[in-house]
C-alpha cells in the first residue's frame, strides 16, 4: 500500500469535496424552501470565480499585489460573496418569483435559461480565454505543511479551512438565528409560516443571498486552487455540486456537507485506483462514472439520501 | 396627393421583387459546383472561438483576417473571412460545417483547426467539392487512405510529431520513466498511443493516464506520478491545463516535469519553472527572418503577441487565396476547380519550406515539428 499516494489524495479529495459541500449547500438551501432545482446555481460559482480575478487584478495582481496576501485573499472572497449574493437576489426576483405559482417545470426551464444567460453575458464581457489567478505567484507551491514526502500546499489549507468555517456558519445561522427559524419554518410549510407572522419572500430572499454568497466563495476557493477559471466552468461544479445534494439529502444541510466532501473524495480516490481494482481495465478518465454510479446507486436505494427524509403524504 | 405617392411605393416595391426574382439565383443550398461571381467571395474559418481551446482559434482567425487584408492589398482582391465556431465539439463542428457549406459565398474552409473537426466535416466539405486548408490539425487517418478528398493541411502530421517527441525524450533528455496524459479526445488519445508505443519500444518504462478536457484539477491524476517519474508527457489542446499540471506536479513534491504538446505552446499561459512543448509549426518570434511579417501582425492587432498557432493557419489562407485568384482567371469559378487549383500548389512559407502537398494532401516532405525549452516561464527552441 502506497500511503504516500492515499493520503495525497485524501488531501485532493477533501479540498474538491469542500468545494462541492459549498455548491450542494446553495442547492440544498433553495430547495429546502422552494423545492426548486436552481439549475443556475454553478454559474453563480463562475461568476463568483470571475469578480475574485477582478478584485485580484484591481489590488496589483498575483505578481504584485498591493496590500497583505491574507488581506487579498479575504478581500476577493467577501467582494465576490456579496456580488453573487446580489446576483442570487436578482435572479430569484427576476426568474423565479414571477413563477412561483406556476407548475414546476416551468421555473426549471427558467433555470435553464438564467444559466445560459449568465454563461453566454460572461463570454461577452470577458471573452473565451482562459484566465489565470495565477495563484503559484501569490503563495509559492512549496509554502505549507510538509511531512516526509507529503506536501500540502497552504493554499489548500485555506481552501479546506475557510469552507468549514462557511460551513459552520451556515449551519450556527440556521439552528441558532431568527433567520434560521423562520427559514426552517418557511422550509416546513410556507403558508402556515406567513400565517404565523413570517415574511416568506424575505425569507426566500435572503435564502438566496446566502446560497448564491456559497457559491461565489466557491468559485474563488476553485481559481485560488487550480488556477485556471472559464465561462463554462460553472456546468461542471454545478453538477457534482448537484449530485453532493442528493447523495446528502438533498434539503438538508449536514447532508450537502457530507454529500460534498463523500463526491470530493470517492473522485479523487477513483482516480487514483480505479485502474488497480480493475486490473488496468478502465483508466483515470473513468472516474466520474464511480461518482455517478454512486449517484444511481443511492437514487435506487436510498432515494431520499444519507440525512433526507422520505416524502411521506397524507391520505 | 397622399393616395398618389401610396400608388407610386407600391409600384416601386413590385418593380423592385420582380427585378430581385429575375436576378436572383433558385433558393435552397448551392450547388456543390456554384460558380462565384469571385468579386464577393469568402473563405470560412472552421475552429475554436469558444471554449476551452478558444486562445488558439482567437489566434487562428486573427492571423487569418491579417493574411486576408494583406492579399487583398497586394493583389486588389476583396477576399472576406466567415466565422465558424467549433466550440471544440464535434457536433458543433458539424453544424456549422452544414452552414458553411450552403453559404454561396464561401469558396474555400480554412481548418478544421483540430482534428475531431476535420473528422465530422471532412465528408459534407468533400460531397460539396469544397476546399478545406488546415494550420492545425495533425491527426494522421486524417489523410491516411485520403478518406477525405478535399481536405489539405499546412503542417506535419502526428505521424512525425510522435517519433520526434520519441526520439527528444528517450535520446536528448535520457528518461527512463514517462508518464503519458490524454485529454480523451481525438487529437490526444492518437498521438499519446503513438508516443507510448515508442517509449516503449525503446525501452522506457511509460504509464497512461487521461482527464478530460474541461479538468481544472489534476491533482489526483499527479499523485499517481512516481517520484521516480522523469517527464509527464500531456499531450492536450489546453494550455492553462499543462501549466495546472506543471504547477501541482511541483505542489506534490514531484521531479517530473511536463512535456506539452501543441495546444500546450503558449508563453502567457504554460509558463513553468522548467518543461518542453512541441508544436507543428515555428513561433516566428524567434525567426530573424520573420520580424517584418511579426512587426506587422503586431500593428494589424495593435500589441505585441506570441504564438505557433497563427501563422499556419496565416498560410492556410494564403494557399486558399492563391488557389481561388488563379481558379477566377477567367472571371468565375467553381469550388471544384478551387480544390484542383489548390492540389498544385506551391508558394513560399513564413513557417518553413514552400508549401506543396503530396497525393494525400499532406505537406509534400513531411515537414517538421517544433520542440521548445522553456526555461522559468522563457521560451527558446532546441529542436
Amino acid at each position: 500500500m502506497d500511503w504516500d499516494k492515499l493520503v495525497q489524495l485524501l488531501v485532493s479529495g477533501l479540498t474538491l469535496g469542500s468545494v462541492y459541500a459549498l455548491v450542494a449547500l446553495g442547492f440544498s438551501l433553495v430547495y429546502g424552501i422552494l423545492k426548486l432545482l436552481n439549475l443556475a446555481h454553478g454559474d453563480v460559482l463562475m461568476v463568483g470565480a470571475f469578480l475574485g480575478w477582478g478584485i485580484l487584478g484591481w489590488l496589483g495582481g498575483a505578481q504584485d499585489p498591493s496590500v497583505a496576501v491574507w488581506l487579498l485573499i479575504v478581500l476577493m472572497i467577501l467582494g465576490a460573496m456579496a456580488g453573487c449574493g446580489f446576483l442570487g437576489v436578482a435572479i430569484e426576483r427576476f426568474a423565479y418569483r414571477p413563477l412561483r405559482r406556476a407548475p414546476r417545470i416551468a421555473p426549471l426551464i427558467s433555470a435553464l435559461g438564467v444559466s445560459f444567460f449568465i454563461q453566454n453575458s460572461v463570454l461577452l464581457l470577458f471573452g473565451a480565454n482562459f484566465r489565470s489567478y495565477e495563484t503559484f505567484d501569490l503563495v509559492d507551491v512549496e509554502v505549507g505543511i510538509s511531512w516526509g514526502p507529503l506536501n500540502v500546499w497552504i493554499i489548500r489549507l485555506i481552501v479546506m479551512g475557510s469552507a468549514f468555517l462557511m460551513m459552520a456558519g451556515l449551519w450556527l445561522l440556521v439552528t441558532r438565528s431568527k433567520l434560521g427559524k423562520a427559514m426552517r419554518a418557511t422550509s416546513f410549510d410556507r403558508e402556515a409560516a406567513a400565517m404565523m407572522g413570517v415574511d416568506v419572500d424575505r425569507v426566500i430572499v435572503k435564502t438566496f443571498f446566502i446560497g448564491s454568497a456559497l457559491a461565489g466563495a466557491a468559485g474563488v476557493l476553485v481559481g485560488l486552487v487550480f488556477g485556471q477559471i472559464n465561462h463554462f466552468m460553472g456546468f461542471n461544479y454545478g453538477l457534482k455540486g448537484f449530485t453532493a445534494a442528493v447523495v446528502g439529502g438533498i434539503g438538508s444541510i449536514p447532508g450537502a456537507m457530507l454529500g460534498g466532501l463523500l463526491i470530493g473524495l470517492a473522485e479523487a480516490l477513483s482516480v487514483g485506483y480505479i485502474e488497480d481494482f480493475t486490473r488496468g481495465r478502465l483508466g483515470s478518465a473513468f472516474s466520474d462514472l464511480i461518482v455517478f454510479l454512486i449517484l444511481v446507486i443511492f437514487m435506487l436505494l436510498r432515494p431520499q439520501g444519507i440525512f433526507g427524509k422520505p416524502d411521506l403524504k397524507k391520505v | 396627393m397622399r393616395k398618389g405617392f401610396i400608388a407610386a411605393a407600391l409600384a416601386v416595391a413590385a418593380c423592385a421583387v420582380v427585378a430581385t426574382v429575375a436576378v436572383a439565383k433558385p433558393a435552397g443550398p448551392a450547388s456543390p459546383a456554384q460558380l462565384a461571381s469571385c468579386t464577393n467571395v469568402s473563405l470560412a474559418f472552421l475552429g475554436p472561438l469558444t471554449g476551452p481551446a478558444a486562445f488558439l482559434g482567437q489566434e487562428q482567425i486573427s492571423w487569418l483576417r491579417f493574411g486576408v487584408q494583406k492579399y487583398n492589398r497586394a493583389n486588389g482582391t476583396r477576399f472576406a473571412v466567415t466565422e465558424g465556431d467549433t466550440q471544440l465539439k464535434a457536433p458543433v463542428a458539424r453544424t456549422v460545417a452544414r452552414r458553411l457549406v450552403s453559404n454561396r459565398k464561401v469558396m474555400a474552409v480554412i481548418g478544421g483547426s483540430e482534428s475531431q473537426a476535420v473528422r465530422v466535416s471532412g465528408n459534407l466539405f468533400e460531397k460539396a467539392k469544397l476546399v478545406s486548408i488546415s494550420g492545425s490539425a495533425t491527426a494522421i487517418d486524417l489523410t491516411k487512405g485520403r478518406p477525405f478528398t478535399t481536405f489539405f493541411r499546412v503542417v506535419p502530421n502526428d505521424g512525425v510529431q510522435g517519433p520526434d517527441i520519441v526520439a527528444y525524450v528517450s535520446r536528448t533528455l535520457r528518461a527512463d520513466n514517462v508518464v503519458i496524459v490524454d485529454s480523451q479526445d481525438d487529437y490526444s488519445v492518437p498521438l499519446a498511443s503513438s508516443v507510448a508505443r515508442g517509449l516503449s519500444a525503446r525501452g522506457v518504462d511509460v504509464s497512461r493516464e487521461s482527464v478530460s478536457a474541461d479538468d481544472t484539477d489534476f491533482s489526483s491524476v499527479v499523485a499517481n506520478v512516481g517520484n521516480d517519474v522523469d517527464i509527464v508527457i500531456f499531450a492536450t489542446q489546453v494550455a492553462p491545463a499543462a501549466n495546472t499540471m506543471s504547477n501541482q506536479l511541483r505542489e506534490q513534491g514531484k521531479k517530473a516535469i511536463v512535456f506539452g504538446t501543441d495546444g500546450a505552446y503558449s508563453p502567457s499561459q504554460f509558463k513553468p519553472n522548467s518543461g518542453y512543448v512541441s508544436v507543428f509549426a515555428p513561433d516566428l518570434h524567434f525567426d530573424r527572418s520573420a520580424r517584418a511579417i511579426v512587426r506587422a501582425y503586431g500593428r494589424f492587432v495593435k500589441k505585441d503577441t506570441s504564438g505557433a498557432f497563427g501563422p499556419a493557419t496565416y498560410m492556410a489562407g494564403w494557399v486558399a487565396m492563391t488557389a481561388i485568384t488563379k481558379a477566377c482567371a477567367n472571371g468565375s469559378a467553381t469550388r471544384a476547380e478551387v480544390v484542383q487549383r489548390t492540389k498544385g500548389t506551391n508558394v513560399p512559407s513564413i513557417i518553413g519550406d514552400n508549401i506543396r502537398f503530396d497525393a494525400k494532401g499532406d505537406l509534400r516532405g513531411g515537414g517538421e515539428f517544433v520542440i521548445y525549452r522553456i526555461t522559468n516561464g522563457k521560451y527558446a527552441p532546441v529542436g
